[in-house]
This record gives C-alpha cells, sequence and structure tokens, in this order.
C-alpha cells in the first residue's frame, strides 16, 4: 500500500521513469530480436536440415565455406560405432539469374532421401529429382518463390526449379536453395570447370538410436584423421559470421542492460535520500527496516513491470508495424522471458544502495527531526 | 497497574571526550490513565525522557517498564515491534508522510504493524472523526494546516491502540487557540479511551489539561502540584 500509494502521489516522477525503462527495455528487445533475425539470417540453413552432426574438416574451423572432406574420410566416418547412417552435404554461392536479374544465391546439396534436408518446410514438397529445390521462404517475392526456375550463371550451370519453400532457410543473409546432391555437384563443375572432382563440404550424420551425440562426435573425432563432428547445434554456434554478430550486439546489449541497472540504482537512490525524512518517522513508529525494504523492492519490481509493459508493446508493435526490411528481426518469447528476468535480477542489484540506505536509518532521529 | 515506570533512569550522551548526562536518576511513576505534563527549558532532557519510554532509545542505566514489560533490554527488532504496538507517539517536528493522506497516515502503522485492514479502516475513520477530520481525511499533509496535521499526528499516535501515548510540545507550533484546542483533543482522546500520557511543553498555560505536572531541570525530575 505504501510503495503504491506513494507512486500515485508522484506520477509524473514515476511515470518518466517507467518510460525510461520502457524505452531501454524496448531498445534491449529490439536489438535482442535484430539479433535473432540475423542470426537465423546467417545459420538458418544449418539449424533447419535434419543431419543431427555435422562432420567439418578440421581446418576450416565451424565455417561451411571453408570445408571439404576427401572421399576416404567420409568412408571412415560412416565405420564409426554408433553412426546409423551418412550422407554428402555440399555447399556453394552462386550467381544466379532469377526473375531477370543476376543475384547471388546459396546453394546446398544433399542426398535426396538422406541426411540434410530443409525440416520446416512451409509450402509445397522437398526435391524429389535433380534440378528441383526447396527454397528460403523469405525470398519468394525475389524469385525464389513456388516455380520460378532459377538458372545457375556459369557454363553449363544447372538450371533449378523451386517446389517447396521453408522457413528460416537462409544461409550468410543470402536467398537459400536445397537441391539433390548432383545439382550441386553440377553447379560446381559449372563455376570451376578446371577441376574434375567436386568433394563434399560436410557430411551428415545420424546416430544409432539413443547413442550419446556428444559421445559420438568425440569418437568420430578421435577416430577419423583430419575432421571436426559438430552437433547441430554447435554447428551454428560456432559459425564464424554468428559469432561476429553476436559479439558485436553483445556490446550494445550489455551497455543497455548495465545503463538499465544504473538508472534504477540512481533514482531509487536518490528517491530515498529525498524521502529520508518520511522512512524515519515511520521507523521510529513501529515499522521494521524489512517492511521499508519490502515496499522498496515491491516499487521497483512495479516500475520494471510497467517499463517492461511498455517496452514489450513498443517492440512488437514496430516488429508489426515496420517495414519488412532484407533482414528479418525475430522476437522469440523464450528469450524475451529470459531477458526480463535478467532486468528483475539486475533492477533489484540496482537498488542494493538504496536498500542499504534504508538499512541505515536511525529511528531516534525522527526526534530531533534531522532524520537525514 | 502502572503504564510507564522510570527506576533511577540515566542517560549520558558522549560528545568528543565529554559526557553529557541528559537525563539522571529520574524516575516516575505514570498511572493506567493518568495525563502528566512533563515541564522545562529547553535542553533540559525532555525529548530524551519521552525516547527512552518510548522505545526509541536505550537508557545508560536503570530501568525503563512499559504496562509490565522492561524494555531497557529489548534488542533493535523487540524495541521496533514494541513502539508499533505499545506506545504512541507525537514527534516535535516530522510527524507525517508527506505522500500519504491524512487516512493512509492512519492506517499506515495499522499496516506495517499487520493488523487486519477492515477493523483499522473503521479505526481511522472514527479517529479522524473525533479530531474533526473526517472532510479532510483525503488531504494530503501540505494541503492541511498546522492545526489540522497535529490532530492528524495524534490519530496516529492512537491508531495502533497504545496503552502509553507520548505527545512531544504538540502545541509549540500552534498558536494559543490552536493549541488550546490541540490539548482538549488530546485529553478528551486519552481520558476516552483510557489511555495514559505524557505531554511534553514549555508553555505553563497548557499544563492544566493534564491531571499532574513534572519539572524538568538539567536531566532531573522533581515533582510539582498541578
Ligand atoms: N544525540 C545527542 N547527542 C549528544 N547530545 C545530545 C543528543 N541529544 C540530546 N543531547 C543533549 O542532551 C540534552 C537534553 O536534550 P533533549 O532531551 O533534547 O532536551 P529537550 O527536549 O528538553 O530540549 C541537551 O543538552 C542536548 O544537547
Ligand atoms: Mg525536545
Amino acid at each position: 500500500m505504501l510503495a503504491w500509494n506513494e507512486m500515485r502521489r508522484a506520477k509524473v516522477r514515476f511515470g518518466l521513469l517507467c518510460g525510461a525503462v520502457g524505452l531501454l527495455v524496448f531498445l534491449i528487445l529490439f536489438q535482442q530480436a535484430l539479433l535473432g533475425g540475423l542470426v537465423t539470417d546467417f545459420i538458418g540453413a544449418v539449424d533447419n536440415q535434419d543431419a543431427p552432426v555435422l562432420v567439418f574438416n578440421d581446418q576450416a574451423r565451424s565455417n561451411v565455406e571453408g570445408s571439404f572432406l576427401f572421399p576416404d574420410q567420409a568412408a571412415a566416418i560412416a565405420g564409426v560405432d554408433g553412426v546409423a547412417s551418412t550422407g554428402f552435404i555440399g555447399e556453394g554461392t552462386y550467381t544466379v539469374e532469377t526473375g531477370g536479374e543476376i543475384r547471388d544465391a546459396v546453394m546446398f546439396g544433399y542426398e535426396l532421401g538422406g541426411l540434410g534436408a530443409p525440416s520446416s518446410l512451409v509450402e509445397g514438397r522437398l526435391p524429389a529429382a535433380p534440378g528441383e529445390a526447396v527454397s528460403s521462404a523469405a525470398d519468394r517475392d525475389n524469385g525464389f518463390g513456388i516455380g520460378d526456375v532459377v538458372q545457375i550463371v556459369g557454363d553449363g550451370g544447372p538450371t533449378i526449379v523451386i517446389v517447396g519453400l521453408a522457413d528460416d532457410l537462409r544461409w550468410s543473409v543470402a536467398p537459400t536453395m536445397f537441391a539433390s546432391y548432383d545439382t550441386f555437384e553440377a553447379a560446381q563443375r559449372a563455376v570451376n570447370p578446371q577441376s574434375s572432382v567436386v568433394f563434399p563440404s560436410l557430411v551428415g550424420v545420424q546416430p544409432v538410436d539413443g547413442v550419446d551425440i556428444g559421445e559420438l562426435t568425440d569418437r568420430i573425432n578421435s577416430e577419423v584423421d583430419g575432421v571436426e563432428a559438430l552437433s547441430r547445434q554447435e554447428a551454428v554456434d560456432g559459425n564464424p559470421g554468428v559469432q561476429g554478430v553476436s559479439q558485436s550486439f553483445g556490446i550494445i546489449l550489455g551497455l543497455a542492460f548495465l545503463v538499465v541497472t544504473l538508472v534504477i540504482g540512481f533514482f531509487f537512490m536518490i528517491l530515498t535520500v529525498h524521502k529520508a525524512r518520511a522512512l524515519t518517522l515511520l521507523r521510529a513508529v513501529g515499522a521494521s527496516s524489512r517492511y521499508l525494504v519490502k515496499n522498496l523492492l515491491v516499487q521497483i519490481l512495479m516500475v520494471l513491470a510497467i517499463g517492461s509493459f511498455l517496452g514489450v508493446v513498443m517492440t512488437v508493435a514496430l516488429l508489426r508495424l515496420g517495414p519488412s526490411g532484407e533482414v528479418s528481426a525475430k522476437l522469440d518469447p523464450s528469450s524475451v522471458a529470459a531477458t526480463l528476468l535478467g532486468l528483475v535480477v539486475l533492477a533489484l542489484i540496482g537498488g542494493l544502495a538504496a536498500v542499504r540506505r534504508v538499512l541505515r536509518i536511525d529511528p531516534m532521529s525522527a526526534t530531533s527531526g534531522a532524520g537525514q | 497497574m502502572s503504564a510507564l515506570q522510570l527506576s533511577d533512569v540515566r542517560k549520558v550522551y558522549r560528545s568528543g571526550d565529554q559526557d553529557i548526562a541528559a537525563l539522571d536518576h529520574a524516575t516516575l511513576d505514570v498511572g493506567d490513565d493518568e495525563i502528566v505534563a512533563l515541564v522545562g527549558p529547553s535542553g533540559s532532557g525532555k525529548t530524551t525522557l519521552l525516547s527512552i519510554a518510548g522505545g526509541l532509545l536505550r537508557p545508560t542505566s536503570g530501568s525503563v517498564v512499559v504496562a509490565g514489560h522492561d524494555i531497557s533490554g529489548y534488542e533493535d527488532k523487540k524495541l521496533t515491534a514494541f513502539r508499533g504496538s505499545e506506545v504512541g507517539f507525537v514527534f516535535q517536528s516530522v510527524n507525517l508522510v508527506p505522500f500519504l493522506t491524512a487516512r493512509e497516515n492512519l492506517l499506515v502503522v495499522a499496516e506495517m504493524t499487520g493488523k487486519p485492514k477492515g477493523p483499522a479502516r473503521s479505526r481511522a475513520d472514527q479517529l479522524l472523526e473525533e479530531l474533526g477530520l473526517g472532510g479532510r481525511s483525503r488531504n494530503l499533509p501540505d494541503q492541511l494546516s498546522g492545526g489540522e496535521r497535529q490532530r492528524v499526528a495524534i490519530g496516529r499516535a492512537l491508531m495502533n491502540e497504545p496503552g502509553l501515548a507520548l505527545f512531544d510540545e504538540p502545541t509549540s507550533a500552534l498558536d494559543t487557540e490552536m493549541g488550546e484546542q490541540v490539548m482538549t483533543l488530546i485529553r478528551t482522546e486519552v481520558k476516552e479511551r483510557g489511555v495514559a500520557a505524557v505531554v511534553v511543553t514549555h508553555d505553563t498555560r497548557m499544563t492544566h489539561f493534564a491531571d499532574r505536572k513534572v519539572e524538568i531541570t538539567d536531566g532531573r525530575l522533581a515533582a510539582s502540584g498541578g
């Protein structure tokens, strides 16, 4: 009651604080949405293909573009205990012509019916023959919609018809297609006429039922020379693009979190000093420190709740109404929840100075009227 | 039974290397529903005595018994609870929480001591009514006159039904007429509820509201007629 009444009587003061916290929450959530969208645009293709384990060349350092595996390595992987099946996965970036325009696009090739198929199909079907592909649904209007014909530019480059769309399928922020492994080979030959053999970029692995993925990747790494087996998640997290983007955003987000903590900390510290006389009086007439601290924490939580509400509303509104650019922004409910929980903890930490101030109040000073 | 028994209470303040005895061999017995006026010049130890009786300050020596409980050995938490439930205090200066209305200033003491809401509300309304503040209960302190504020403070002091109420110069900031009015209210409210009271004043015109007058000079008490 005490907490709420004070807020009601100082609407402007608390309103401004809630507004400031709301803007900061908005800043954090919107950046997280951008980051989420950007990350998905970088690694969607690997995240949304169905091979649980991906084997890279160990020199590639989780970089799909820099990875290729020799046939004997692929064979050795297939022979590791706990491996149920394997499949070649190829990846390349190509200049393509579609809808009368020249563009860059990524193509993943996998053995049809085997590992490495897109798992987030939303329309159409998976490729059933060479020359068919599923594409990233976000690029449906840019020449990668169902029925569109995509021509790989180069000598004898294959012609690809889009037969399905899958969500979050982009790779390195480019339109991305999943086609048969033969189609990938044909595209590679078209752009590198000199090379006679095409090596797979990765080998997808399906573990035997009940085999632990971590143990399996360890076993592959120790038994097969020159490879690095990663779980799908490890492959996503280790992506160099993702790491760069996450780091830059991480710094900005960290600063925003710090600012929230400081804003709340300073505000409540000033407020507590400002009303020290009233707090002293209350202590003198029988309020416990606990009661006053509880009211302080209730206020901090109320400010945060209102600020978070405003921030979430602003973020959702902007994501709904704002222009959908090349980079998609994505608000993930569980990461929003984690962010808000983190803010609660930080706000309470920010409030510690004020709590300490409350605990140091000497009720005796009420008699002299000093109160400070 | 006595509402307040001070026996040989001594309070020494240490300031620098000097010890100041603000209260010395103070012995005072306030009866169950007695109003005692404590009169003395500035710096004589009146506030110190009230603070010790009200559990805000611990005596250097001597015993303080309020409603049968010896509080001189209470630790902080027990003293806090004691202040919330056994005594009512009207301070010399700041008495009201500025961001709470008159009514809320009464309710908050019930809330912080965990009293049930319903009875607290009706008690607050009744007190405000009796104190002539029925129409002012939704006003914030800075919308009230000095006399009204002092009356709210009286209501606050009586809110938790204490056995002992302590008033530190309740009329010093008021003109004579207002002062008389407030003293009359204090007497009525206190007597009606059978509450014992100590009223500090240096205004001798106000002492006739008390049942008994005690004088204090340099920390020493001396009974006198009145
Ligand atoms: N916190 C304190 N520290 C040191 N001396 C104090 C303190 N409080 C009061 N005193 C001294 O104790 C004496 C009595 O003070 P007080 O009880 O406030 O007197 P009164 O209320 O009668 O004016 C004064 O000399 C005063 O200076
Ligand atoms: Mg005094």
